[in-house]
């Protein structure tokens, strides 16, 4: 019988405690800097290294290049299939350049597995619409790149600094 | 009434989708009345040919394969295949990598002992300390997703050392939360241990000795619950084990009771663990010296540790390049799995989940 008792105080001095539900979606949660959720992209950063394609254990990214006229490489296509992406993040570590990196967004729910076929524009925008840490960041050294490299800019109508 | 009394035997499926099965696990029981007569596990729906796949995939590629067999102790998987691998190329781990895989390992025994204990209640039919051991296991995940980025999925390891260091607080945050831990674990303990319907129910089903359990290989708390001390932590100590100071829990009975007694008081064991490695963790490189393409000599090489369920292994041959020849991994909770019919013959059926739960079984790792 005291097994009981012993039960039901601790159940009794549950009741004025906090609630940890987190009301998801009306309540976001917090993820953490090195939270690992889809990936964005950023061309400009690329040099088409393929080493992201190689390390994935999934081979889910698919991705090619062309030489532009400065002979320098160029991404043309850059796709990944979230359907078997296991975001395990061994892409983000190898790219050099960091031009594929994870972001805080984590919802992926689409009508069809089609959907989940994601290209280069939707990738490269996935920060926008979330608003993710590392994007930010990604915009702000982009911006810091572009400053140093202005005067060669200017000359080239060149997407970006590749370096 | 004479017992030649001729009764039709039932044959009842329970799973593959059945709630306390915890994956997908089909079990064909014959039943005579309300007598098991007979039980024949079917498992393989939750197969993933991680084995296979390996074969083709850099030792590095195979990490994240190995947080999807024991999903709920991903980091001891983790660290059974690079610990592998690392014996084989012999490689020299630093200190602080070494003290922070043993951090986050006994973090996720405790985690996984968590779930044990919430979800053998939840099959027996008590709601409420499910509740209590999730909220608790939280606070774990929450810390793995600061260090590593995800709450199941770890790929935290790597061979040589781990992926990330500590963020600037991390270390404050565990140290801050084994107390804690500790007390809610002692909260859980009076709310359940003490229970009498919970002793009833539990005090000796799925009873077995010694000698069964080593005849049917039984590793982990399933074979220490009957008293035979055999913990690998202790008895062939892997990685820094040996610099800690904790017991091995034993049970006397090997009953149903007994192992939930041992896992509950092993994470008291493994918080001390994390205490003392959390408080004498050195500053240093997380990396250590590996070749930046890893080939495992060619040979046979077997390494295990004690995972969350037993002796977890991962047996290398290699053939000398960068991708294993085969791979197979011990997984205990198969081999737990296999003496789960000797232990239903006979019983009621109203015990069978009872006796399936107290297994712990986790079907991520039954099938691979
Ligand atoms: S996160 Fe992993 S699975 Fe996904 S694209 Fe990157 S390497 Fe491939
Ligand atoms: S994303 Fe990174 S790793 Fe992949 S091709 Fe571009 S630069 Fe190379």
């Amino acid at each position: 019988m005291f097994g009981f008792l012993k039960g039901m105080g601790i159940t009794i001095r549950q009741l004025p405690t906090k609630k940890v539900t987190l009301m998801y979606p009306n309540e976001r949660p917090q993820w953490p800097e090195r939270f690992r959720g889809v990936h964005e992209y950023i061309p400009e950063l690329c040099i088409v290294c393929y080493q992201c394609a190689r390390i994935c254990p999934t081979s889910c990214i698919s991705l090619s290049g062309a030489r532009d006229d400065n002979k320098k490489m160029r991404i043309e296509t850059y796709d990944i299939n979230f359907e078997i992406c296991i975001l395990c993040n061994l892409c983000t570590e190898v790219c050099p350049t960091n031009s594929i990196r994870m972001t805080s967004q984590f919802e992926l729910a689409e009508y069809t597995r089609d959907g989940l076929y994601k290209n280069m524009d939707w990738l490269y925008h996935n920060h926008v619409e979330h608003g993710s840490f590392r994007a930010m960041q990604a915009e702000k050294e982009r911006a810091a790149r572009e400053e140093l490299e202005m005067p060669v800019q200017q000359k080239s109508d060149d997407r970006g600094g590749d370096k | 009434m004479t017992s030649t009394l001729h009764k039709e035997e039932m044959i009842l499926n329970l799973g593959p989708q059945h709630p306390s099965t915890h994956g997908v696990f089909r079990l064909v029981v014959t039943l005579d009345g309300e007598q098991i007569v007979d039980a024949d596990p079917v498992i393989g729906y939750l197969h993933r040919g991680t084995e296979k796949l390996a074969e083709g995939l850099q030792y590095t590629q195979i990490i994240p394969y190995t947080d999807r067999m024991d999903y709920l102790a991903a980091m001891l998987n983790n660290y059974a295949l690079v610990h592998a691998v690392e014996y084989a190329l012999d490689l020299e781990i630093p200190d602080r990598a070494e003290y922070l895989r043993m951090i986050v390992m006994e973090l996720n025994r405790v985690a996984s002992h968590m779930v044990f204990i919430g979800t053998y209640l939840l099959d027996l039919g008590a709601m409420s300390p499910f509740l209590y051991a999730f909220i608790e296991r939280e606070n774990i995940v929450e810390l793995f997703n600061e260090i590593c980025g995800a709450r199941l999925t770890y790929n935290y390891m790597r061979i040589g050392g781990v992926k990330w260091d500590a963020t600037p607080d991390w270390i404050d945050k565990v140290r801050r939360l084994v107390p804690m831990l500790r007390e809610k674990v002692k909260m859980i303990d009076n709310l359940v241990s003490g229970n009498e319907i919970f002793l009833n129910r539990v005090r000796g089903i799925g009873k077995f000795t010694k000698e069964e359990a080593l005849n049917y290989s039984l590793s982990g708390v399933n074979l220490r619950s009957t008293g035979f001390r055999f913990d690998l932590r202790k008895v062939r100590p892997y990685g820094i084990y040996d610099r800690f100071d904790f017991d091995v829990i034993v049970g006397e009975n090997g009953d149903a009771l007994d192992r939930y007694t041992c896992r509950l008081r092993e994470i008291e064991q493994s918080l001390r663990i994390v205490e003392q490695a959390a408080s004498q963790i050195p500053e240093g490189p997380v990396m250590g010296k590996v070749p930046k393409m890893i080939r495992v000599p060619a040979g046979e090489y077997y390494a295990s540790i004690e995972g969350a369920r037993g002796e977890l292994g991962a047996y290398i041959v290699s053939d000398g390049k960068d991708k294993p020849y085969r791979l197979k991994f011990h997984r205990p909770s198969f081999v737990n799995l296999q003496i789960l019919r000797k232990l239903l013959i006979g019983q009621n059926v109203a015990n069978l989940i009872a006796i399936l739960g107290a297994v712990d079984i986790v079907l991520g790792e039954v099938d691979g």
